[in-house]
Formats: C-alpha cells, structure tokens, sequence
C-alpha cells in the first residue's frame, strides 16, 4: 500500500517545549497564576496571619473587620487563618496522595505490559477499584480506620490508581505498535527496554494532564469527605471542613463561606485550566 | 449478542465476586470488636458472647463470609447492629427515593450534555463555543456540595421556586414529587454532565475532521444533517462509554446530595451505617454499589457494541 | 466543444503561503483531464478548491471555477451546497476512511440521494441498489445493509464511485483514485471510471503522483510543480515528447517495466546461502478463528544479492519479514542464517527498513540517539566511538553529521528514510529486510533511495530482501525476484525472466495489471 501527501503531516513542536508553551496560553497562564498564589498562601500561612487558626473567642460568626479581615465562624476562630491554614492541609494531603496513587497506576500499567495474563489481572483490578465509585470508596475505607488524615490520603491515592493505570495502559498499547517500537526490538534492544525507553515516554503525554485532574479531583474528595464528617479530624482546618461548617450559615451569615469558597475554587479551577492548556498544546 | 455475553458476563461476575470477599474482608479487620461496639464498653463478657453467638460472629471466616453471602441470594440480609430493623426492610424503604434521584440526575445528565455538546463543537461563533466552556469549566470547579447549597440559596430560599429539601412518593403526588426531585437532581447531575459534554464535544469535533464528513460535504448533504446523522453516530460510542463510568459517580455523589437536601435515600442509610458502625447494613450497601456497577458497565458495553457496528461483528 | 467547466486563475492561499498559483484549464462535456505532480505540488489542493472545501485556513483568494455558467468561487455557502454532489462529484483517496464506519451502506447512498431532491424512500432505495450494481459490487441489492467494513478495499472504492455517482453529474473529480489499492485492484477501478465517462458522459479529472494512472485514462494532461502548471497538452503527446525539464526529470525517475534489471552490476551474489528459509508457516487467532498469513513458505538468500519480493496487500509478504527479523515467531517451520538456527529473537546480522518513514523513528529521540540504539543494544563500543559510527553512518547514507543532533520531525520523508537506512546499518548486518522501502516517497526520491541502496549493496556486498508491489521497482533492483500470493511463494526466478516469461498465471496477472507509461492510449472517448 502506498501513502502520499506526507507533506500534509505538520510538524509538531519539540516535547518538552510542547508542555512549556502550552502553559504559556492565557488559560495555563491563568491556571498556573491561581494555583500559586493560593498555594503560596498556605504555604506562608504562619507568616502571613499571626492569629492561630484553632484559638476559640467569644466573637463567633462575626462580619469583616480589621483583625478578622474575612470575619470569624461559629466558634469565632478567625476564618483567614483557617482558611490559609486549611490550603496548607488539602495541599500537603493531596501532594502526597496523588503521587503515591500515581505511582501505583503507573507501576500496574506496566506490569500489564508484560504479558497477556499480568494484563488481565491488572485489568480486573482496575474494575475492582472502579467498582466502588469515589465517595464510596471514602466510605468504605473510612468504615475500616474511623476518620482522619491518613484514610483520607489513602482514599484519595486508591481512586486516583484506575485513572492513571488505564491511561497509560492504553497509551502504551497503542505506542506498542508503532513501527519505531518493532524497529527496535528488531535493532537488538530488549523487551524491557523497548518498553522503557522507547514505548513510555511516548506514551506520557496524557499522564501530565491526568496529573492536574486529579490533583483538582483531591481537593473534591477531601472536601466531601469533611462534608459528612468523615475527613481529617477537627479542629484541623481543611477547606473541606471550612466549607461544610460555613454551608450551614449560607442564609445568615453568607461572608463565613466566602473566603473557603473563594480558595476551593481558585485551587480546582486553577487545576482544570492547567489541565486544558495541557490537553490543547498535546493535541497541537 | 450471545458471544457476547459469554465474553463480558464472567469478567463482571468475577469483579463481582472479588468485590464481595474484599468487602468481606476488610469489614472483619476493622481494630475493636463489632460486638463491643455494639454492646458498649462497660458490658459483660456474658454480654458480649451472647451479642457474638446472635451475630454469628463467633464462627470461622469462611463460614461468617458463605452465610453472609447466601443471605444476599436468598434475600434475607440478617439484622442491623446499630440502626434497628432489618437490614433488607431499610434497604428496602429507601432504594425507592435513592434510584428515583440516580435516574432523574441520569437523564439531566444526558438533556443538558447533548445539547451543549453540539453547540459547543457545532458553532462557528466563537463567543458560544466560549461560552460552553466556560460554563463547563465553572460547573467542574465548584465541588458539589457548594453547588448543592448554592442551588438551595438561590432556587429556595431566595426565589422561593422549589423546596430546599425533602421528598415525597412519585405514586401519591406526582407534582409534588418532581418537585423535591429537581434541586438534588440537578445538583447530583450537574459535574457528570459537564464531563460528558465535553467528551462529547471532543469526540464531535474529531468526528467532524474525518474524512467520511468531507465526502459528506461534497456529496452536498446540509451541515445539520452531517452533524446529527454522519458525525454524532460516531461520537456517541465512546460517549456512552463515558456516561457509564459517570453511573458511578452519580451513586457516590447521591451520598453527599441526598445529605444536603434531606433525602431520605440509600445514601443516608450508608452514611449512618458508617458512622454507627452498622457492618452489615455498610457491607449489603457496597455490595449493592458493586453490583449496581458491573451491571452498568455490562449494559455500557452492550450500548456501545449496538452504536459501533464495527464491533458487533468481530 | 461544449465546455462544463472553466476554471480561470485560480489560487488558494494557507494562512499566507500560496499552495496553487493561478491554475487554469477548461474541460468539455464528457472530456477527461488528468493532473499529476508529486507531494506538495498542489494538485490535490486543486482538487479541494475545485468544489471549494479547502481544509481550515486554505481560502481561494482569486481566480474562478465557472460550472455552467456559475462561478462556484463565489457562490453563497447554501447554493454551492446545492451544486455539490449534484453537478460536480467527488471521489476520495482513501475508501475506508472517506466512507463512515458505523452508517450502513444502504444509509449512506439514501444521504446522498436525499441531498438533492426528495424522491419516496422506496424509490431511494432501489436507486441505491441500482447504483451500487452499476459500479459492479454483486448482490447489490442485499449488501445495503452492510456496513463499510464488511467490503473489500477495491469494493469500497466502489462504493465512494457509487455516491459520487447518485446525480448524474457534469464532472466527477478524483483524488488519488486508487493510491491505496493493490495493482489488480487499481486495473479494475480505473477500467471502471473509464466505462462510467465513456457511458454516462461524465467528464473526469483524475488527480494522481502516478503517471501511469494518468496514462491509462486521460486525454489530456497537467503536470503541477509548487502550485504551478508547468505543462499541459494531450497525455501521448506530453509523455512522448514532454518539453519542460521537470517533466522530463518525473518520466526519467518512474521505474519502467521494461527495463531490464541493473542488480547483475551491483555485485555478484555468492554460492553458499546466507539465509535459509523452509517450510515457513505463520498463523494467528485463536484456534476456532485462526487466519494463517504463511503457507510453508521457502527462500534462499545469498551474499550481495538481492531478492525482489512482490505480492499484494495481504499476501504475507510483510509477516514473513517480521519473522525473519524475528519478531514474530513463527509457528512452522525454520530459519536459518549461515547454517544456524535463526528466527527466534533478533539477530544482530539481520536488520530492517521500514516502509513508513513518519512511524518508523522514534519522534521523542534525536536522530543521533536513533541510530545509536542498536549498537547500545548490542554493546558495540563506548560513548565517543558510538558517536564516531553515527557520524560515519550519516555520511554513508549521504546526510550531513550534523544532522544527529536533530529530531526526526526536522527532516522530510526521503531524508527520513535515509536515517532509516542508517539505523539498520549501524550494527553492521549482512542482510537488510527492506519492507516496502520506497512506496512512501515520491517517484523522484525513490530513484535516490533505490541507487542508494545499490551503491551500500556494492560497498558492503550486503544481501537484500527487497519487498514491494511495485514490479517496475523490483525488477530493477533484484537478481531474483519472487512472487508471493495469499501466503505462498508461487513462483521464483531469474528477474528478467519472471517479468518477460512468467510460469505462474498470478504472476502474469500482476504484471497485466501495472499501468505503464508508454500504453498511453486512453480507451476514454475524447470529445462529445
């Protein structure tokens, strides 16, 4: 079979400047600029508030002032510093969850590369995992070891795995047979590193924007996990818990919900938008 | 359709299955006893052994897991620890409201993604493909549970259109029922139908840079009939693809949405299962999830070898 | 002469960049024209423009397209919509992809039929029937319901045929008609295109690289060159005598069959086999379904020779190289390589070409590190002197050392398959497996990359398995060539002889089937 019309193929921009320049778009410029300063924020949480985000006062579920600049909750405890506080919490939860998750995904896609029976183990085990939807997940490891921070790691982790197991299982099956792989293998190279160094790093591409997914969908499942109480424990401000104290005040006391919303969204919205940007420069 | 269901059917069961001892297994290694949980700190070891010989829990694993799981076929689920009653009896008085939301949000999922899916890739004006987008993107970077109480805000207390929660029997009053259904259900529906308006959208617009649209084109077949009837047929494959894996997100958020507006449902009755500990009413309910799932997912696959014919007859 | 098309200056522009430069020519009722150049020529661009459906960013930016009088240049979207497929047809190049995958094929002739006009669905449906058995697909009336993968890949074509037929039009356009098809495939549409313009007076453009095609059913012809026409004239008159040097230069590179084969002055194959092949057998699926791709296939190859191995689509010849080079294991049979069992994994003497240039490297890797590889693989010499080899090897297959530290996106096709080439070299085989080297490439680089790989054969006294389904090429190229069909070698020989006398009849129908060049007698009919 013959194929013409090759000069119709555009050339692609380089790999690593792909990604670059992608996140150069007003939408990565956007997404990459709320990401920071909220996370920047938490990070210089203790700097930038010298309120303790845990000390109790009588001036419960006040409005604006200048000592409490987003006003206090229901307990009086200055929402700023809970709300910085809290950003430090969900950032550190989910930097090491969907890491960890991540890895897993990664580590089983591979093992299903090896052969046809490790494939299909690995498969029916993402179907396990994909079995008990998100929250029910949360509920069912929660129901285990009670409330606290580390189920809430690994929750987060186990519903991140299928995600990126089946991406890159599927990337790799479709790099897998491409004439540069066989040329390869043909040139001497061995399975293992037909599959490492040629096979992989084509098929990574959609791994960065499963990267910025799922660190949005982490801030989502530790904010439902605090909303019916089953998150980190209290007092520890999380965004989550911020936000599901405050959804009980919304027709009173609205400004309590501002701020913990305001940084929810600026760290989920900044995460999809990175997303996008990515998505878009691969598909360029 | 029959090989087909020879090939699909035993991987389902096996999930099943494999869910089933997982769910099993990681309910009995919980740290504490269900029994003293159950009884309270300060009982009796005379207490506790007769709480154990009425759970059963006294016999060995594998006999605790074949009684557990022949209750579930025979229909009877034993009683609940905590909550009181039969495990089967408050299945069964809130599966009705629970599968009522899950199929209203379902097709809102589909009413609002269709639509926006095709405007979205149809459009030639750049404003209304922002426009989607946008609300796309927005939809997907508010969590639910802020969607929900903003719908409430907004809807019931402000407009005073709808009520902000509760519910009532489709049968006895069918206004009144779709009216407490339609704030949760817009809520659960909302996230899910973004995600699948976007693959819809992508797939629309992959679809429309194929070749098969150009001798469309050419053959002089109008644009609105090339995007319903050439490019959608071949976008919605994986559509459904995606709006199966969404069933399941629709049954994990109904946790969350059933709590926000007071819906007595499934959700609820988990909820309390785990914070009360009620094991058998936690391990019947992710058993039900599971199964929920696979039958889903088999009924995806169905779907999508009855759109692509390429597949039917491989 | 009634004239039903004029087409006046045209010009399209990509974003800036001009890809056609003022095209002109007239057709008459019932005429056929043929347009060829190579890739980036411009002609399919001229194709597109003709029905104005330019891909995103392409625009006419002057000339007209006058059909009956209306200039389709300026014609309101919806009116042009209705002069498509009704008075100017189309036909695409590739039949699977062109036609849609999940409508039925019933479905997609009643699309095209109720574009125009509203006739009752029963009449619709045996006016699909009729049109699919015009075009010569059995059973017509049964297969409307079949879905486009259930055809062969000639009956598709047959089918594009078949809608582009629907409304008797004017003028019927092709692009690339039948680059994707088999030879005996491609005798077949052609004839079929010509009976369609000599029966139903439909004039015919046929877009093609492949002057043969053009040869065998246009009157009149257009040679295309960066966006220009650079010469026109009737088709015996311009391939007899062509006046502009790029014609000349295009005739000269398009293999002949009747040349005679230049390998005898490549080098003199040795005595003793280097490669053994016998009993050959490959069969895949599982054991209910299984498809067997080799039928207990045997082969010699010896040093310095080449082999030319042709047979169509599907007839094995790219698994038996798969074998050889062992990547697929074979589930009968044995191969031997300097009397050693072979075949089982990689060999480092044998190595292999790839048809595609674009698929074929690595896109994340510089072309340094490409041909690096194998001698990574295979622990040949350290850092400096694998650096040393690819220079040398860039060199040899007539590339600048530079060019290592490049990614292959920078380099165009001929130049890709040239890094191809030295891939294949670095770990220094004996034998080279070249799966369909050449096929890729326009004409004029193909002729470089076949002398290329004589003058390695002469240097390295290399042997070649040659595969192509192009005779012209490989009886060029081979000492021997032999023949294979549906899985079985059916014949071998001498390359003179197998293309002047052949023993096999398949063999003889394939070489019936190559449209040469100088049986330019088009059997169309030449004016109404």
């Amino acid at each position: 079979m013959t194929i013409t019309a090759p000069a119709l193929r555009t050339a692609r921009p380089r790999g690593r400047h792909r990604h670059l320049s992608a996140l150069l778009t007003w939408r990565g410029l956007t997404g990459l600029a709320l990401v920071g300063v909220t996370g920047l924020a938490g990070l210089l949480a203790p700097l930038l508030t010298g309120l303790d985000p845990n000390a109790q006062s009588a001036l419960a579920l006040a409005g604006p002032s200048a000592r409490h600049p987003f006003g206090t909750d229901d307990l009086g405890r200055d929402v700023l510093s809970r709300v910085l506080h809290g950003v430090g919490t969900d950032l550190t939860i989910i930097l090491t969850a969907v890491p960890i998750g991540a890895a897993l995904g990664c580590a089983a896609a591979l093992l299903a590369a090896t052969s046809r029976w490790a494939d299909l183990a690995v498969q029916r085990g993402f179907d396990l995992l994909l079995a008990f939807p998100g929250l029910i997940l949360g509920l069912a490891v929660t129901a285990v070891l009670g409330p606290g921070r580390w189920p809430v790691v690994i929750v987060i982790a186990l519903v991140e795995i299928p995600g990126f197991g089946r991406q890159l299982r599927a990337g790799i099956l479709v790099q897998r047979e491409r004439e540069y792989a066989l040329a390869a293998r043909v040139g001497g190279s061995s399975r293992a590193r037909v599959l490492l160094r040629h096979v992989v790093p084509n098929a990574v591409d959609p791994l960065i924007v499963q990267t910025a997914l799922a660190l949005s969908l982490g801030v989502f499942i530790e904010g439902a996990l605090s909303f019916l109480g089953l998150g980190v424990r209290p007092p520890e401000p999380t965004l989550g818990s911020i936000l599901s104290q405050s959804v009980a005040y919304l027709s009173t006391d609205p400004t309590f919900a501002a701020a913990p919303l305001a940084a929810t969204t600026a760290l989920v919205l900044g995460f999809t938008l990175i997303a996008e940007a990515l998505n878009r420069g691969i598909r360029r | 359709m029959r090989t087909f269901l020879l090939k699909r059917l035993p991987s389902g069961l096996l999930v099943l299955v494999l869910a089933s001892f997982l769910i099993f297994l990681i309910l009995r290694l919980i740290p504490g006893d269900p029994a003293t949980a159950l009884a309270g700190p300060d009982a009796s070891p005379a207490t506790l052994a007769a709480v154990r010989d009425r759970l059963g829990l006294d016999q060995p694993l594998p006999g605790q897991y074949l009684h557990w799981l022949g209750g579930v076929l025979g229909g009877d689920l034993g009683p609940s620890y905590a909550i009181g009653g039969r495990v089967s009896d408050l299945i069964g008085n809130g599966i009705a409201a629970t599968v009522q939301l899950t199929l209203g949000a379902l097709l809102l999922v589909v009413l609002l993604a269709l639509p926006l899916a095709v405007a979205g890739a149809t459009t030639r004006r750049r404003p209304v493909a922002a426009a989607v987008r946008a609300l796309t993107t927005a939809v997907l970077a508010v969590p639910p549970f802020v969607t929900g109480v903003l719908l409430v805000l907004v809807l019931a207390v402000t407009l005073g259109l709808l009520p902000a929660g509760g519910h009532e029997s489709l049968l006895d009053a069918p206004d009144l029922a779709v009216q407490y259904l339609a704030m949760p259900a817009l809520c659960l529906a909302l996230p899910s139908a973004a995600v699948v308006a976007r693959h819809l959208e992508d797939g629309l617009r992959r679809a429309l840079a194929e070749d098969y649209v150009r001798t469309a084109t050419a053959l002089g077949v109008s644009r609105r009939r090339i995007v319903w009837q050439h490019a959608l047929p071949n976008a919605l494959p994986s559509a459904v693809t995606v709006l199966g894996l969404q069933v399941g997100q629709l049954i994990a958020g109904a946790v969350v949405v059933e709590r926000i507006f007071a819906w007595p449902g499934l959700g609820q009755l988990i909820e309390q299962g785990v914070v009360r500990r009620d094991y058998p009413v936690v391990q019947d309910l992710l058993l039900l999830v599971v199964a929920c799932y696979v039958a889903v997912q088999l009924l995806t696959d169905l779907a999508y070898t009855w759109l692509d014919p390429r597949v039917r007859w491989e | 002469m009634n004239t039903v098309l004029r087409v006046d200056d045209l010009t399209v522009a990509f974003d800036g960049s001009t890809a056609v430069d003022g095209v002109g020519f007239e057709l008459a009722a019932g005429d056929t024209l043929g347009i060829v150049g190579e890739s980036g020529s411009g002609k399919s661009t001229t194709a597109l423009a003709l029905l104005r459906m330019l891909p995103p960013g392409g625009r006419i930016t002057a000339g007209s397209v006058e059909l009956a009088g209306r200039d389709l240049a300026a014609l309101p979207e919806e009116e042009l919509r209705a002069v498509r497929g009704r008075r100017i047809a189309m036909i695409f190049q590739d039949p699977m992809s062109s036609l849609n995958p999940v409508l039925t094929v019933g479905r997609q002739l009643d699309e095209a039929l109720r574009a125009h006009g509203s006739r009752p669905r029963a009449e619709r449906a045996a006016r699909a029937a009729e049109l699919l058995d015009l075009v010569g697909i059995p059973d017509a009336a049964g297969r409307l319901r079949d879905h486009p993968h259930q055809f062969s890949g000639g009956q598709r074509q047959r089918i594009m045929i078949a809608l582009a037929l629907a409304h008797d039009a004017e003028v019927l356009v092709a692009d690339e008609p039948t680059t994707a098809l088999d030879p005996t495939v491609q005798r077949q549409i052609l004839r079929l295109l010509t009976r369609i313009n000599r029966e139903t007076g439909t004039a015919l453009v046929v877009i093609s690289h492949d002057l043969g095609v053009i040869a065998h059913t246009c009157r009149r012809l257009l040679v295309m060159r960066g966006g220009r026409v650079v010469e026109r004239g009737d088709t015996a008159d311009v391939l007899g005598t062509p006046r502009h040097p790029y014609t000349r230069e295009l005739l000269a590179a398009v293999p002949r069959l009747d040349e005679p084969s230049a390998a005898a002055a490549n080098s003199t194959p040795g005595a003793t086999p280097l490669l053994t092949v016998s009993g050959l057998g490959k069969t895949y699926g599982s054991r209910r379904r299984s498809v067997t791709a080799l039928h207990g296939v045997d082969l010699t190859l010896h040093p310095g020779e080449t082999l030319g191995l042709v047979g169509e689509s599907g007839s094995g010849k790219s698994t038996l190289a798969r074998a050889l080079v062992g990547a697929h294991q074979p589930s009968a049979g044995r191969i031997r390589f300097r009397g050693e069992e072979a075949g089982r994994a990689p060999h480092r003497e044998i190595q292999m070409v790839f048809q595609d240039p674009y698929s074929s490297l690595n896109p994340r890797m510089t072309v340094g590190r490409i041909i690096a590889e194998p001698l990574i693989a295979h622990r040949l010499g350290d850092r400096e002197r694998r650096a040393a080899r690819v220079a040398e090897l860039l060199t040899q297959v007539g590339l600048d050392p530079s060019a290592a530290d490049r990614h292959p996106r920078a380099f165009s096709g001929g130049q890709r398959q040239r890094i191809g080439i030295a891939r294949a070299l670095a770990p220094e085989p004996s034998v080279l497996i070249c799966d369909e080297p050449v096929s890729a490439l326009d004409v004029s680089v193909q002729a470089q990359v076949i002398e290329l790989l004589a003058r390695l054969q002469r240097e390295l006294g290399l042997a070649v398995l040659f595969i192509a389904h192009d005779l012209a090429v490989v009886r060029r190229v081979s000492h021997r060539i032999a023949v294979m069909h549906r899985g079985r070698i059916v014949e071998t020989g001498p390359a003179d002889r197998v293309v002047t006398a052949p023993e096999h009849p398949y063999t003889a129908e394939l070489l019936a089937a190559v449209p040469a060049l100088d049986a330019a007698r088009p059997t169309t009919r030449s004016t109404a």
